[in-house]
């Protein structure tokens, strides 16, 4: 059982660090699946916390070839575009939205879609929790669709990404969620 | 409206709705060493990316990749072209470090006076992992724009980008959407 979000924004960066959810690859790979029928409004899915440093930044830039210096480089971030230091990457929050999706519905579910915006800067220092929480959920040709509202909020409850994200998993008994995936006509 | 401000939403704006770019082959493949930085940068430690004989008893029959990863490529720097990057520090040695460069598929600019463009959001819709190996072709299209009014009475655009990548096998492999404001 995840900690609430609203639990978890009464600690201390630290101790919110301390109850970081990301799982290993072996958890990964031994991950059973969660159900439709096992969700319901107001769960809250695990908490993904992230300590951006300024190498995770430039290993995110080097990896993506974003040459973009207010990334990488303080002096200029400072100085020149008058950032409060090198900012965390809106296409980093991008990349990991699919795979909390991912890992919520493996193995045999699907991260549909999601939308979000980016509203906040982010820098070095920030803690970050990546949390999602079930909204709605409908069985649709044979599938079990669920509606998230997500973000990633910073260790002092500033929302930075606030969405939303549709997954699908598999109905308890059901059929296997086709892959690739084929949304059911409407 | 008032007289004095004018709607942003002309029908030469209008006219930008739906329309296409090319189809553009990215460059290189989706290939392991491409798909290890990746991962690693974004910190997703998922076996399916990397234990072929564990992924090949998955769902999903293979190794996959992360699906907007492809996106990316779509943005690399070709070599066939000039290097942007080296032509920005000659121009200006303090460079933002992006340059000015025209990237093949790129759409037509939205003809409109407002200069100030402010990130609005993103969307993303997933259908199929790519897997290594594959080539990708992406399209770009000018899916929405809306005008808005803002708390000072002016108006300003939410202009929506759409991106669908494909494989060499035409398999639609996910969409992205971004937003931008205009002001």
């Amino acid at each position: 059982m995840t900690i609430a979000l609203e639990d978890l924004l009464q600690m201390s960066a630290e101790e919110i660090w301390a109850r970081n959810e990301r799982p290993s690859g072996d958890e990964l790979r031994n991950k059973e699946q969660t159900y439709f029928d096992d969700v319901y409004d107001g769960m809250e899915l695990p908490k993904y916390i992230y300590r951006p440093t300024p190498t995770h930044l430039f290993r995110w830039s080097a990896a993506i070839e974003n040459f973009h210096r207010i990334h990488y480089d303080l002096d200029f971030g400072l100085n020149h575009d008058k950032n409060p230091s090198i900012l965390v990457h809106g296409s980093w929050k991008q990349s990991v939205v699919p795979q909390f999706l991912k890992d919520f519905t493996l193995p045999g579910g699907w991260p549909w879609k999601a939308r979000f915006e980016h509203r906040a800067m982010l820098v070095p220092g920030d803690v970050l929790i990546m949390w999602g929480k079930v909204t709605g959920k409908e069985e649709k040709g044979g599938m079990g669709f669920v509606d998230l509202e997500i973000g990633m909020k910073t260790h002092d409850g500033i929302e930075s990404m606030p969405g939303t994200a549709t997954v699908v998993l598999p109905v308890r008994g059901g059929e296997p969620i086709p892959y690739p995936f084929v949304p059911p006509a409407d | 409206m008032t007289q004095e401000t004018q709607s942003a939403l002309t029908p030469e704006v209008q006219a930008m709705i739906g329309v296409t770019g090319e189809v553009v082959e990215g460059w290189g493949i989706v290939d392991e060493e491409y798909l290890r930085r990746f991962t690693q940068a974004v910190m997703d430690p998922d076996p399916r990316y990397w234990d072929h004989e564990f992924a090949a008893s998955t769902k999903f029959g293979e190794v996959i990749t992360p699906p907007i990863m492809v996106s990316y490529m779509s943005s690399r720097i070709r070599p066939d072209q000039e290097d942007p990057i080296t032509r920005a520090f000659e121009e200006n040695p303090m460079s933002d470090g992006i340059g000015r460069v025209s990237r093949p598929g790129s759409l037509p600019p939205v003809p409109t006076n407002l200069v100030r463009v402010l990130n609005a959001g993103n969307e993303l819709e997933i259908y199929k992992y790519p897997s290594i190996g594959d080539k990708i072709f992406f399209q770009n299209r000018y899916s929405d724009i809306r005008e808005r009014v803002g708390r000072d009475g002016r108006p300003f655009l939410i202009i929506t980008s759409e991106t669908t990548y494909k494989n060499q096998k035409d398999e639609l492999l996910c969409i992205t959407r971004a937003s931008s404001i205009r002001r």
